[in-house]
Formats: structure tokens, C-alpha cells, sequence
């Protein structure tokens, strides 16, 4: 018989270590389609699996830390002052971009914010009363919001008319504080255009 | 007497040796500034070709690589104007607050209270909007010329990838510019945000989270300022970076710039005299007394010549050239400050710097009515078409047919049509950048340049 040279003699122990080792080598006699390579496989599969959900974890743990969970932020509701300090027409509350008007005990607020891109409008006075047919209705005018940024243009009552806004200005809720008798507005509540609070 | 001194002089420079031997100076030397010391010339030139930063050059370059006409060498203006950028902006960051209250002071302090405080701005703000502009002309030349195409079969040569490169690597550049433009927290600053994270919400589904990621929150605030000025400082300016790395890394691996494919065109059309010495027929293997070899062998060595100090003193040049024309530019335009931001006042009218005005004319023209549905101009205009052109500018090399002895040259005729419908692109987005820059008026009405705005109240 051929006498085996030495790296073949290692590599028959090794195969014969697989063999009969009982954890190593073990399973593998009783189940034939997974060989000694598969579970090696089995292996790294495993440990690369790990790594990559490890990585992965951590990644998304990196990117939710980005969306905070507390808003120190402004409330979107809050008290804007007795309904005395409201004439008629129209007074603009320059920290919440607001208007707020006011036509004898009516009230109804509209959002400065442009509905195109969110720039602040400008309220611009008319020379004269204007009539106008704004959704289906004809009213008469005072004032018009025309926007700085790209040329939107609302009527009096925030009906978009010309320039890129895709819809009016919004509407927000109003309501009368029974402790203090003071105007107060939820930003988080939109509401019809026909909304008016009467006091 | 000349024997002596000769034995005299080899007798003082061996104990020289065996003195700096004994004091370890040389090793010490050596230690300092060498990590290994390459013994052949070959060593040396492997030493270059394996390390990264040099393996940008090659060993010798191509005389019309060189020229000045071909290229206006504006990716090498682009990559040191990023270096005037990044260096006058690590300056800035020891001087600048990001913070809500302290932003704008701070650029105030910056413009009239610290020592130089006005150049080191201005030359950064010149900088950014050069480097927006001469990219973008960067990006003009490489389609004209046809230079993202490829030519001869050789290997590993990619350059519709490294358009696609170029092409996010303008894509950075504005976003630095703008996140750079929001940092002195002025009327201008608060005001882009605004209506860049309102396009941004515009989008369908990912709008809102976008947005609401982007500002770290739902109001501009101090999460808000602090998310842009990271981006600014830290993770643009090392995606450009790694980026302009691979860019030029891989000019060299697509075989050089775009022009060098002509003379592969003109070998092919060179007559080879044949060589009348044998007979070929004989062997059985061609009828004639030549073999007829169609592979095209360029001599690497003609018209080469080696990139030091050739293409290592243009360099030089460039560099100077841009440094000097960014500081007479400092000097002469002065960095504008507007307003402390005031979310209750938008300005009239409210201008985006001139490189994104024709993205404002876009969303303003934009908004369309079907039937009672309302599509926003901001998702049109500000999303869907320039996501189209920059879709269409990075499927294009693999679109575009025209042969290859139209690369590498100005004007090709076989290269006509995809030039003109290029140009036309490119005269469309000046036009509406003319139009935003000098006829909008107040309230973004049309005037004429020569026309007189009506004065409005600025504040209601």
C-alpha cells in the first residue's frame, strides 16, 4: 500500500474527527442532505445573519432617534384675548399667522399660511368694496390675501382665485372661554368656511 | 598628495557614517518621515500606483487631456473651489452659533464686529455659488462633448457611471448651498425652509414624515436649524468628498478624459504598410504576404508627456486662477444679510437664490385643475419634473446611440439632435431663472426689468 503523505494523513484525521466526533461530526450521519459543508454553511449564514440584523438594528435604532416623540412646541390651541379687543374687520395676530375677524357678534379666524407653499400672506385693503362670486356665492369684499412668495391671490372670505394655492385658506374653530370671557382658537381643528361663531 | 586626500576625505565620511550610524540619527530620520523606502524605481512606481490619493494621476498624460479648450478644466475648478469651501468653512464653524437665539448675532458679529470676519464669509459664499455654477457647466461640457459615453472596448471602462456620479454629485452641491444658506437664520433662511420642506410634504405618502424629519418637528425651530447645519457641516461635505474621490478615481480607470478616444479612431484609420518578408499563404494561414492585424495599438508614448511638472503646474495655475478670481469676487460683491428671520412677515417678494429660481418659477406655473381635482404646483413643479430631468440625465448614456467618433469633441454632427434637445433644457431652466431674477415683482407679479415696483406696506 501507498504510504500517505503527511498533509493527507492530517487531513484524514481531521475527516475522521468529523466523523466521529460526537458534537461535530454527530448529526450530520443521520441526516444526509446536510453534509458536513452545510452545516459549516449553516454556520456563517447564521453569523452573517447576526451581523446584518445587529447592523440593521442599530441602524433604525440611529434613524427613530431622528423623530422625536416629544414636541416642544407652541399649543395649537390657546386664548387670543376678549372679544372687546376685536373691531370689525379684519386684525392679524403676527405669532400664530392669524386673522382674526370680526363683523359686530360674529367672529371667524383664517390661517395666514399660504396653502401652496406656507408663506405668510398679506392682507391688502381694497379702495372700495369689491362683489365677488366666490364658491357658488356672491359676497362683497373688503380685502383680499395676496401671497409674496409666488403670487397666490384669495378673496376676502380666503377662496383661492388666482395663482398656484391648489384650495382656500384654512379655517380654524373658535369657541368663548366660560372662566375668562377671552377668543380662543384651535389650530388643530379645521372647519367649513361658513363657520362663524356668534357671541 | 591627491591619493591622500581622497583616502583623507572616504576616512572622514566613513566615520561621519559610522558616527550618525551609531547615533541612530538616520533611522531616527527615516522614522519620521518614511515608512518604508522603495529600492527600485519600479517600487516607487508601484508605491504611486497603489496608493490612492496619487493613483488619481497618471505617470503621463495626453497633450489634448491637457488643453485648455476641451475641458475649461471644470472639474478640477469645481474640486478646488470645494477646498476654498471646506477650508473657510472650518474657520466659520469656530465662529458660528447654531442656535435659534444666537445664529444670526453671530453672523452679524461675523460681518462687522470680527477681525476678517467679512472675507472669510464673503469668499465662502462666493465660493458656494461659484461652485454651483461651474459644476453645473462642468455637467454642460461632459454631455456637449459626449464624454459620459464609452469608447474603445477596454476594461473596467464605465463612464455612464461616473456620469450618474456627477450628476449626485451637482444634486450635493445645491443641497449644500441651500443648507448652507439657512445657517445665518436671516428672512432668506427661514423663509426657503419654509417652502422647501412644504415641496418636500407636497410628495405623496412620504411628504408628511419627510418633513416632519427634516424640520424635527412640525414648526421651524431649533431642531429644525441644528438637522441643517449637520447636514451642512458634516454629512454633505463628506459625501462630496468621497464621492469627487471615486469621481476622479475613476476617470483614470475609464482611461482618461473623453477626448483621448479620438486617437484610437484615427489608428484604426491608419494604412500599415504590410511586411513583404514572408509569405503567409504557405503556412496555411492568410492568402497574401501580410497578416492583416485590426487591432488598434496606440503609441502610449506619442504626444504623452509626463504629468510632472506638465499637468502638475496647470494645476497650480488653476488653482491660483480660481483663488484669485473668488477673492476680486469677494471683494467687489458683498455678502447680503437680510432681516432676523420673523415667521409673522414673509418678505415681498420673497426670492430664492438665483440657482433655484427657476425651481420657484416652476412651482408657481405649475398648479393644474382637472375636472374638481386640484394638483399642487409644489408636487409638479417642485417634485415630479425636476425629478424627470435628473431620471432623464441619468438614463441618458444608456439611451443615447450616437457612434463612437462622436466622443470627445464640441459639437459633433452625429450627436446634433441630443445636443439640441439638451440645449433646449438647459435654455428653458435660464430662461425661467431670468424671469424669477429680474421680472417679479411684489406679490411675484410680472414686471419689465426697466419697470418700477409699486410700493407696498411691508408690514400689515
Amino acid at each position: 500500500m501507498k504510504k500517505q503523505k503527511p498533509l493527507d494523513e492530517i487531513k484524514a484525521k481531521i475527516l475522521d474527527a468529523q466523523e466521529n466526533d460526537p458534537i461535530v461530526g454527530g448529526p450530520a450521519k443521520n441526516v444526509e442532505l446536510i453534509g458536513k459543508a452545510s452545516r459549516r454553511g449553516f454556520l456563517k449564514t447564521l453569523g452573517i445573519s447576526a451581523v446584518l440584523v445587529a447592523l440593521g438594528g442599530q441602524l433604525f435604532a440611529m434613524l427613530r432617534s431622528l423623530f422625536p416623540n416629544v414636541l416642544y412646541e407652541p399649543p395649537q390651541k390657546f386664548k387670543v384675548g376678549t372679544l372687546d379687543k376685536f373691531t370689525d374687520g379684519g386684525t392679524f395676530l403676527e405669532e400664530k399667522r392669524l386673522f382674526i375677524f370680526r363683523q359686530q357678534n360674529t367672529f371667524h379666524a383664517i390661517s395666514a399660511a399660504c396653502t401652496h407653499l406656507g408663506c405668510t400672506v398679506k392682507m391688502v385693503k381694497l379702495n372700495q368694496p369689491k362683489k365677488v362670486t366666490a364658491g357658488g356665492k356672491e359676497i362683497e369684499e373688503q380685502v383680499e390675501f395676496h401671497c409674496p412668495c409666488h403670487g397666490s391671490k384669495y378673496y376676502g372670505d380666503g377662496t383661492n382665485y388666482a395663482g398656484p394655492a391648489p384650495r382656500p385658506l384654512d379655517y380654524f374653530n373658535l369657541e368663548v372661554s366660560p372662566d375668562d370671557g377671552q377668543l380662543i382658537v384651535d389650530m388643530a381643528k379645521k372647519v367649513e368656511q361658513d363657520y362663524r361663531l356668534t357671541t | 598628495m591627491a591619493t591622500e586626500l581622497i583616502s583623507e576625505t572616504k576616512a572622514r565620511s566613513t566615520l561621519l557614517v559610522t558616527l550618525r550610524d551609531k547615533l541612530r540619527l538616520k533611522s531616527a530620520w527615516e522614522k519620521l518621515t518614511w515608512t518604508w523606502r522603495p529600492e527600485t524605481k519600479r517600487e516607487a512606481g508601484d508605491a504611486i500606483v497603489r496608493n490612492f490619493v496619487l493613483h488619481w494621476f497618471p505617470a503621463k498624460v495626453s497633450l489634448e487631456s491637457l488643453s485648455w479648450g476641451y475641458s475649461f478644466w471644470l472639474g478640477t475648478i469645481s474640486a478646488v473651489l470645494f477646498l476654498i469651501l471646506t477650508i473657510t468653512g472650518g474657520v466659520l464653524m469656530f465662529l458660528y452659533v447654531p442656535s435659534v437665539e444666537r445664529a444670526y448675532l453671530s453672523v452679524k458679529d461675523l460681518e462687522f464686529s470680527t477681525s476678517y470676519g467679512w472675507f472669510l464669509r464673503g469668499l465662502h459664499r462666493i465660493g458656494a455659488h461659484l461652485m454651483v455654477a461651474v459644476v453645473f457647466l462642468h455637467m454642460v461640457r461632459v454631455f456637449l462633448t459626449g464624454a459620459f459615453k464609452n469608447g474603445r472596448k477596454a476594461v473596467g471602462q464605465n463612464r455612464p457611471l461616473n456620469w450618474i456620479i456627477g450628476v449626485a454629485l451637482l444634486l450635493i452641491t445645491l443641497l449644500l448651498s441651500f443648507t448652507g444658506y439657512l445657517l445665518p437664520w436671516d428672512q432668506l433662511a427661514y423663509w426657503a425652509i419654509t417652502v422647501g420642506t412644504n415641496i418636500a410634504s407636497s410628495a405623496p405618502v412620504f411628504g408628511e414624515p419627510t418633513r416632519f424629519i427634516l424640520l424635527g418637528g412640525t414648526t421651524i425651530e431649533q431642531a429644525t436649524l441644528i438637522r441643517f447645519y449637520v447636514l451642512h457641516c458634516f454629512i454633505l461635505p463628506l459625501a462630496t468628498l468621497w464621492l469627487v474621490s471615486y469621481h476622479m478615481w475613476r476617470v483614470r480607470k475609464d482611461g482618461g478624459l473623453a477626448c483621448v478616444e479620438k486617437r484610437y479612431e484615427e489608428a484604426k484609420k491608419e494604412e500599415r504598410p504590410a511586411i513583404a518578408s514572408k509569405t503567409y499563404s504557405l503556412l496555411g494561414i492568410t492568402g497574401g504576404t501580410a497578416v492583416d492585424v485590426r487591432n488598434v495599438m496606440v503609441d502610449d508614448e506619442k504626444d504623452k508627456v509626463p504629468s510632472s511638472p506638465y499637468l502638475t503646474v496647470r494645476l497650480a495655475v488653476v488653482t491660483l486662477a480660481t483663488l484669485v478670481a473668488s477673492i476680486v469676487l469677494t471683494l467687489i460683491v458683498k455678502a447680503p444679510l437680510e432681516e432676523a428671520a420673523n415667521p409673522a412677515v414673509t418678505p415681498n417678494p420673497a426670492k430664492a437664490p438665483w440657482y433655484f429660481l427657476w425651481l420657484q418659477e416652476l412651482v408657481t406655473i405649475t398648479t393644474f385643475t382637472i375636472g374638481g381635482f386640484t394638483i399642487n404646483g409644489a408636487l409638479i413643479g417642485g417634485i415630479i419634473l425636476p425629478g424627470v430631468l435628473v431620471l432623464a440625465a441619468v438614463l441618458w448614456p444608456y439611451f443615447d446611440k450616437s457612434p463612437v467618433s462622436s466622443i470627445g469633441r464640441w459639437f459633433p454632427k452625429e450627436r446634433k439632435w441630443q445636443n439640441r434637445i439638451f440645449l433646449l433644457i438647459i435654455v428653458a431652466i435660464l430662461i425661467l431663472t431670468f424671469i424669477g431674477t429680474f421680472m417679479r415683482g411684489p406679490f411675484w407679479e410680472i414686471y419689465m426689468p426697466w419697470q418700477e415696483w409699486e410700493q407696498t406696506p411691508r408690514k400689515f
